[in-house]
């Protein structure tokens, strides 16, 4: 008996749970009205205290924070497009849905997919706050709180099987704190390469889900569930460091890179003509590289010989294989007074096929003009062999990011060797006491470079870089960087002066691969400078 | 038993489940509604409810200029400047040396750039303001103000003197920019957008100029005559209410209506002046006015010889665009071999005259209209005129945007033909009289619809990029 009437109750149970779950909706939720009404909105100062200490968690980062700063013109600018937008939005989305859902109708068997109302609402997303982010790298950081709490209203309705189901997706909250990252700046409109974004937290998302009336996001336990998977899909994807790039320009512009390096080996020269008057000349080989500013490099001396062997090798570091070329000069060395020049040759580079050893036995001319009647005289020959390396084609730098990860050093460099590079960005607030035209002298193993001189000017710009080809990393070694200033004008006491130096240890850059950093510069009240320094081996 | 009343229990758990749920859903939409209207708010605070909000702890560092500051794009700004510099001197180059040479005075036969680059330094934004003052407008007013060190050198040559380059230094702006954005119903949802200088306060560009390798003195008045383009250009081009419409590729649009259009005309009748500064040696001047509202369009009387009191009862008819900003500028000038002297100026605001009313004005006249440079205070004479302002109705606009694009066509080829030196020439009362009664004075609006045309096919091709 209990137990028959038991098996009943809850058989009776289960039939009543569904006839009342069903009049249950009919009473309640079927009849509740779809549309989404814009929300009242009573100004701050007609509120109570209650309602004012629940605002606060969502107060803007521009009122806590003094790093972040206010951008309500950009809210207001929102506000006044959002309409706009809103239509254009929504009128771009259905354009783009229609083929989709054409082509996967059939496939489910489904009569007709429709949308019965699409609107992004009248609440435009506001930015609560903006913040910057300066560093030494040529990037743009900047990092929005943007918050949207609209009331869009996406009503999709699904017939289906003679069945007509809607899915109502409204009150659509996200909040998130995206690092936006404009790099790298190049010197063409609009002046950056990429956007890059992504997510320095998980964003908060919240909406309604409505299936045929009922909130599927307002059950307890389902809502936040759910929140919680949106959240980790979207953190996967771009919570940092993971990025979306957004490229905008072409990255194969501005910026010449080194692209390789030639390996000369200067032989000997024959029959060269004396220049002397008293016994033969003491000529060695001058060599140099069109459009470089890199100092010359030398043979050595040989003296009173006019068939002198050098057999020396040298490696030049090569921008553009198709424009520039090498000057080879023979001069005449003096322990007095002005060398003479013996003759002179150039090899354009394009000549030369890559990592092909090619031998050149150069007449040595007067200069490189074809008329000139004086280059019919014979001055001699010079032999040299040219190789021309190219970097390989994996260190060459395709993407800009690669300003950040390293080149190369080209293959010959003997091993445990590599490529110093120090280039010379800029430096502010140096002041000479009589003049301020600075330029910077760097001394490294005795070797000086100079850039060229700012004039009158006491944030300068130079950007310009040196590279040295060393046997060895330079872990003991210093790089001596000065910052001087010097002045034309007739009847000054002081024409030279220095503004400022520094002395960089080099075992740093060595284990890190590249530095950028800015630093203060002695003996100058406030001056900085930045240098960036990058060891390139194989 | 147990079935009907498992039943009844069963229907009670399964309404009370329904209703529960209705709660919530009630509930949790409540929430989010009152969130977005929290937000809402929060988005565009005001000093009292910022202060509402924080009560005793408000903080120090937050204040509600007009004005709002924008730091962060003064940082990213200076960062930028570098690359927007040498992005923009070619377009700037292209976009600018037109209007230098549509724009230069009689005295210089060739204005161009020689070099120019715009410096290290960034302008600096000091705030930024979004209003809604129209339908379907959004407006917004930049401060911007630039003491920058841009190297421009001016290739100058004038008549009688070789070329001179010119360098000008020092260059300081301080302006408010009024950008106007034309909304529109699809992506990018901007249709056009319209750039001018706001009148009030009035931009100012300082320079100083310094000839290479001369000296400024080489040839007279050339610093003024610089200073003249460059008013001109700005005040003609840029300052409101003249501007300049940008229509954005992709979306097609009627400019027509953001366009600056002829409101009404302004009868000019100059009388007579009276104790007229002598400037000869021998004998006396030999005055001529000439009268215009728009540079590009002076008008001239005839001159009358040896008098320093002359009648000449002569009117004309110039087009003005905005009577409540424009004013009427009146200048003597004695006629001489060589450059013509000027005796003495005078303006007149349009806004004090009342439509169809005429009105005899005499007017005292300043050695320069630039208060600064006025050297001395010797009395330079009056001149007497007689003003008559009509509005027009919209069929006489229609004709006289048409009349002066015919205008703009017949100065252009005056220009070529050799029969004046520059657009800015002074025309001959008599001359540009054409019968129409309307819209002599012809050039300006064609010429800025010209000029906008050139500056937006470069603007438009280099920068927004076709879609």
């Amino acid at each position: 008996m209990g137990f028959f009437s038991t098996i009943l109750g809850l058989f009776g149970f289960g039939v009543g749970i569904s006839a009342g779950l069903v009049i249950g909706y009919y009473l309640f939720i079927f009849f509740q009205p779809s549309d989404v009404k814009d929300p009242e909105i009573r100004p701050l100062v007609e509120q109570d205290s209650e309602t004012l200490q629940g605002m606060l968690p969502e107060i803007p980062l521009w009122v806590k924070n003094p790093d972040y700063d206010r951008v309500d013109w950009i809210n207001k600018f929102l506000e006044y497009m959002w309409p706009y937008l809103d239509k254009a939005i929504c009128m771009t989305a259905e354009n783009i849905a229609k083929p989709i859902i054409e082509e996967q109708i059939p496939k489910y068997k489904i009569d007709a997919v429709k949308f019965e109302k699409l609107t992004l609402g009248s609440l435009p997303p506001t930015f609560q706050g903006m913040k910057v982010y300066v560093t030494d790298e040529k990037e743009l950081i900047m990092e929005p709180l943007i918050k949207w709490a609209g009331n869009p209203d996406v009503t999709i309705a699904v017939k289906a099987f003679g069945l007509k189901a809607t899915v109502q997706v409204v009150d659509l909250q996200v909040f998130a704190l995206p690092r936006i990252t404009l790099k790298p700046l190049v010197p063409s409109f609009p002046c950056f390469a990429n956007i890059f974004v992504s997510l320095m937290e998980k964003p908060y998302v919240d909406f309604g889900l409505k299936l045929i009336g009922a909130d599927l996001m307002s059950i307890p336990g389902l809502y936040r569930f759910v929140q919680e998977l949106i959240k980790d899909q979207v953190a996967n994807m771009y919570l940092w460091p993971k990025t979306l790039q957004v490229p905008v320009l072409d990255p194969s512009k501005a910026f010449k890179r080194p692209v390789g390096v030639l390996h000369v080996k200067v032989l000997r020269a024959s029959k060269l003509k004396k220049k002397d008057f008293l016994g033969a000349s003491d000529p060695y080989v001058k060599l140099k590289l069109t459009e470089d500013k890199l100092t010359s490099k030398k043979t050595t001396v040989k003296h009173k010989n006019l068939n002198p062997e050098w057999n020396e090798e040298f490696d030049m570091i090569v921008k553009d294989p198709q424009t520039q070329a090498l000057e080879l000069h023979v001069i005449d060395w003096e322990q007095v007074g002005k060398h003479d020049k013996m003759g002179m040759n150039v090899v354009p580079l394009k000549e030369l096929t890559a990592d092909e050893p090619k031998g050149f036995t150069l007449e040595l001319l007067k200069n490189m003009d074809l008329n000139d009647a004086q280059n019919e005289k014979s001055r001699g020959q010079l032999e040299v062999e040219l190789t021309y390396k190219p970097f390989k084609e994996d260190e060459m730098p395709k993407t800009f990011e690669e300003s950040k990860t390293l080149q190369k050093a080209p293959e010959d460099t003997p091993d445990g060797g590599g490529v110093l590079v120090v280039i010379v960005h800029e430096a502010q607030d140096v002041e000479g006491k009589h003049h301020t035209n600075p330029y910077v002298t760097i001394l490294f193993r005795g070797e000086k470079r100079k850039t060229k001189h700012v004039k009158k000017n006491r944030d300068p710009r130079w950007e310009e870089e040196f590279t040295f080809m060393l046997d060895e990393p330079p872990v003991n070694d210093k790089l001596h960087v000065e910052v001087q200033s010097s002045s034309s004008r007739i009847g000054l006491l002081h024409p030279k002066e220095t503004l400022g130096y520094i002395d960089i240890n080099l075992s740093d850059v060595v284990n890190n691969k590249r530095i950028n950093e800015r630093y203060h510069l002695i003996d100058s009240k406030n001056g900085r400078i930045q240098i960036e320094l990058q060891w390139r081996t194989k | 038993m147990g079935l009907v009343s498992g039943m009844f229990m069963g229907m009670v758990f399964g309404i009370s489940l329904m209703a529960g749920w209705r709660h919530m859903m009630k509930y949790r939409s409540t929430k989010r509604i009152a969130k977005a209207a929290d937000i809402k708010i929060l988005g565009a605070l005001s000093r009292d409810d910022l202060k509402k909000i924080c009560g005793d702890n408000y903080p120090e560092w937050i204040s509600f200029p007009v004005y709002e500051q924008v730091k962060w794009l003064n940082k990213h700004l200076s960062k930028l400047w570098p690359f927007v510099a040498e992005a923009a001197s070619a377009v700037i180059k292209e976009s600018v040396e037109p209007l230098l040479e549509e724009y230069r005075p009689p005295g210089i036969t060739s204005l161009k750039f020689s070099k120019l680059s715009l410096g290290t330094v960034a302008p600096k934004i000091e705030g930024i303001r979004v209003q809604n003052l129209k339908k379907g407008q959004i407006t917004m007013d930049i401060d911007l103000r630039w003491g920058g060190d841009p190297s421009i050198i001016l290739g100058v040559e004038a008549a009688l003197v070789a070329s001179i380059p010119i360098q000008l230094k020092n260059l300081q702006v301080f302006t408010v920019v009024r950008v106007i954005f034309q909304l529109a119903e699809e992506i990018p949802c901007i249709s056009a957008v319209v750039v001018a200088l706001l009148a009030e306060p009035k931009p100012r560009i300082d320079y100083t100029l310094k000839a290479v390798g001369g000296s400024l003195t080489a040839v007279p008045g050339i610093s003024d005559m610089i200073d003249d383009t460059v008013n001109s250009i700005v005040t003609d081009m840029l300052q409101w209410p003249h501007r300049i419409v940008v229509p954005i590729g992709g979306i097609p649009v009627d400019t027509s209506e953001l366009e600056l259009k002829p409101e009404g005309k302004l009868k000019v009748t100059v009388v007579k002046a009276n104790n007229l500064k002598n400037l000869e040696m021998i004998g006396k001047s030999d005055p001529y006015v000439v009268v215009h509202i728009r540079p590009l369009f002076k008008i001239k009387t005839k001159v009358i010889e040896n008098n320093l009191n002359p009648i000449w009862n002569e009117t004309f008819e110039l087009i003005a665009e905005d009577r409540e900003t424009q004013e009427l500028t009146v200048e003597v000038f004695d006629q001489d071999i060589g450059q013509d002297k000027r005796l003495g100026i005078a303006k007149f605001r349009l806004i004090e005259l009342e439509p169809e009313t005429p009105k005899e004005v005499n007017l005292n006249l300043l050695s320069s209209l630039d208060t600064l440079k006025i050297k001395d205070n010797k009395d330079r004479g009056s001149c007497t005129i007689k003003l008559l302002y009509h509005q027009f109705n919209k069929e006489e606009q229609l004709i006289a945007l048409e009349e002066e694009k015919r205008i703009l066509e017949e100065r252009k080829r005056l220009k070529e033909a050799g029969v004046i030196g520059s657009t800015m020439d002074a025309l001959d009362g008599a001359a540009s009289l054409v019968g129409s009664g309307v819209g002599m004075v012809g050039t300006g609006i064609g010429t800025g619809v010209g000029l906008v045309g050139s500056v937006v096919s470069v603007l438009e091709s280099g920068w927004w990029g076709v879609d």
